[in-house]
């Protein structure tokens, strides 16, 4: 019996179902708490009390604004952030059915850095919008031409992927090296951050996250039938191609929007479909749920971990999630054994 | 006769022929001599230096660039530094563009070959002491006798500079700038007295880190507040840990940290380009609704003060001028 079957089956949808529906519900009652204590974690000492009103009741005061408009945003941001790069890690290694498959495969973070190191060559990447701009153009193109390249088959397009992430990684370095102002101004998106967006133009690149979030999700019953190779897929009815040029396309905007405004974060793509694979049971509509959740949970966690952790300012994101991200991966290993991979 | 008067013959005669023999050169070189050996010790960062009494050829780095250029110092090659162009008279950046380039914008782009070329007998280096470690002070020490006089606390720029020209004998209009520059603050001080001292004064520098949600606070004697404590002007505060140099009186808050940094201030002030835009750092501060929460933002006391890089007494006239151009709305009120 396939995971498919259990989970349409009338008789067993039942008996599988609800635990999953159980864990779901429970992972979205910890998300809901961990983003509003990453609304009461910050420089500024905020009451209890005064999260809740300013969430609830809002007055304007210096503690409500910083709550509803420096910590919001941010939260907002980790959630639809950390939901993209799980997701589209998801997709990634499910399409790619390769355990170390990881968005930024495709190209798309050495494509937005290479873009960024351009356009602040040529002068034209300054401010936040500015590099937004050119993370988004750079990602996109790298997405495509590796699509382009590697589409007829998971291996080659990991290797496109690789290819193309050494030239461009390669050739911005050197650029940077020969200049130290673009060097200066690369330094802070490459660590990858959620500080200081709440200014940035975020509607468009969230309103993409969340248009393909959905998207991934109409998706997951075809993967479903992809996941278990193509030639069984091909013989299920599921139309290989065009389920394949979907999930690429779910995946270049999730993990390109992503990067664009928080830069490259490590290790969420990655580890987040491993930790929700065992309790996803096989099915990928529960793999990408799963993920949808727990992602933007690991993602506050991380971040609010990036304001408590040195007493002499804020680390960046990226920097935790890598901490976190080596040992988690390893756990996951251990804890459900290589072929859980 | 003995040895011993033996070898004194010896020494007597060998005396005469060696005087004899150099007689003519010693003559044409004594002027030359003489010179060499007009010296005198100099403390500098590292250490007492012996230096010629009155430089001829003098190679400036850093922040002795615009100091020395202002002193008519006998400059022979210096780095670029383009932070100070904008700060510069017409008379000082034509001289600036014309001198030979020695050295880049950072301490580590010293070329070495281009300053023996020069071939200075002083060599000034105007680098903060931990930027010293990106030069070879040795490999310029076969060239020339240097002094390292870099900049400590940013308020310090007045005895840094005034140490730069004496080294390089150009003491007589660096005094006279100072003298200019100290009658005009005097004159803006009369000016504001009525206005200016009862002010709890917050500055926000232009080097915060928008990428880290940061901003950047001066306190008294910091860049962005030196000059205007000189025409009256008080910041309240003082830095959480002090740190040496400019962290001895700035720090970088998080952006969340506004309120608690200048609730208290009467008055704001902040830093912009010499061209009068503003940063996108201070724009980061300017654009958060904390700002706009804040008592001196909603009073309208807000001034923008441009040229705060200010390290010499010829810059630092400009930063006067703009001080009072940004700060006449108060005499309004």
């Amino acid at each position: 019996m396939t995971v498919a079957g259990r989970a349409s089956g009338p008789a067993g949808a039942e008996r599988t179902v609800a635990p999953q529906v159980g864990l779901l519900v429970g992972g979205l009652v910890l998300l809901t708490a961990v983003a509003v204590l990453s609304m009461g974690v910050g420089a500024h000492p905020v009451p209890p009390g005064d999260v809740v009103r300013a969430l609830l009741d809002y007055q304007g005061t210096d503690n409500h604004v910083i709550v509803r408009d420096v910590r919001g945003p941010r939260a907002l941001l980790a959630v639809a952030v950390g939901a993209a790069l799980a997701v589209s890690g998801a997709l990634i290694q499910t399409l790619a059915r390769n355990p170390l498959a990881e968005p930024g495969i495709l190209g798309v973070t050495a494509g937005a850095g290479f873009a960024i190191t351009i356009g602040s060559a040529l002068g034209l990447a300054a401010g936040q919008a500015g590099e937004l701009g050119f993370a988004v153009i750079g990602s996109v193109i790298a997405a495509l031409l590796v699509t382009a390249v590697g589409r007829r088959s998971p291996l080659r397009l990991v290797l496109t992927g690789v290819a193309l992430t050494a030239v461009l990684s390669g050739v911005a370095l050197g650029l940077r090296l020969m200049l130290p102002d673009v060097f200066d101004m690369y330094r802070f998106w490459s660590v990858g951050s959620l500080a200081a967006r709440e200014q940035a133009p975020l509607a468009l690149p969230v309103a993409a996250i969340v248009v393909s979030l959905a998207g991934a999700l109409l998706l997951s019953r075809a993967l479903n039938a992809l996941a278990l190779g193509e030639n069984v897929a091909q013989t299920l009815g599921a139309g290989v191609g065009r389920v394949r040029a979907a999930a690429l396309v779910l995946i270049t905007l999730l993990c390109g929007a992503a990067t664009a405004v928080a830069g490259p974060i490590l290790f969420v793509g990655l580890i987040v479909p491993h930790l929700v694979r065992k309790p996803a049971a096989g099915s990928v509509p529960w793999l990408i749920l799963y993920a949808m959740v727990l992602g933007p949970v690991l993602l506050l966690v991380a971040d609010i971990g990036s304001r408590v952790l040195l007493p002499t300012g804020e680390v960046p994101v990226g920097i935790v999630t890598a901490f976190l991200g080596g040992p988690m991966l390893i756990w996951a290993v251990r804890r459900y054994g290589a072929g859980s991979l | 006769m003995s040895i011993r008067r033996t070898s004194g013959l010896v020494g007597v005669l060998s005396l005469s022929l060696m005087l004899a023999g150099c007689g003519s050169s010693s003559e044409e070189g004594g002027s030359k001599a003489s010179e060499k050996a007009e010296t005198r010790v100099f403390a500098a960062d590292n250490g007492k230096i012996t230096i010629p009494a009155d430089p001829k050829r003098v190679v400036a780095t850093g922040y002795a660039v615009p100091a020395l250029i202002e002193a008519d110092a006998p400059l022979v090659g210096i780095s670029s530094w383009k932070r100070g162009e904008p700060m510069m008279s017409e008379e000082d950046l034509a001289e600036y563009k014309k001198l030979t380039k020695v050295a880049g914008e950072q301490a580590a782009e010293t070329n070495y070959e281009a300053i023996a070329e020069a071939e200075p007998d002083l060599i000034v280096i105007g680098v903060p002491a931990p930027v010293l470690g990106d030069i070879d002070v040795k490999r310029l020490e076969s060239i020339a006798p240097v002094v390292a006089i870099g900049p400590s606390l940013p308020s310090a720029w007045r005895d840094l500079s005034r140490k730069q020209a004496d080294a390089a004998g150009a003491l007589e209009k660096f005094d006279a700038g100072q003298k200019t520059y100290e009658a005009k603050a005097a004159e803006l001080k009369t000016k504001y007295a009525g206005v200016l001292p009862q002010l709890k004064l917050g500055h926000v520098g232009a080097y915060g880190e928008v990428a880290k949600g940061n901003f950047h606070r001066e306190f008294g004697g910091s860049w962005g507040t030196n000059i205007t404590e000189d025409v009256g002007a008080t910041y309240y505060g003082k830095v959480k840990k002090a740190g040496p140099g400019s962290a001895a009186v700035s720090e970088y808050p998080s952006i969340e940290e506004l309120p608690d940094a200048f609730a208290e201030a009467d008055a704001l002030t902040y830093s912009v380009n010499a061209d009068g835009s503003v940063s996108e750092a201070v724009q980061y501060v300017l654009d958060s609704k904390l700002w706009k929460n804040l008592p001196a933002v909603k009073a309208g006391k807000t001034f923008p003060i441009r040229y705060t890089e200010a390290a010499t007494y010829g810059s630092a006239m400009n930063t006067l001028d703009a001080i009072d151009t940004s700060l006449a709305p108060l005499l309004k009120r």
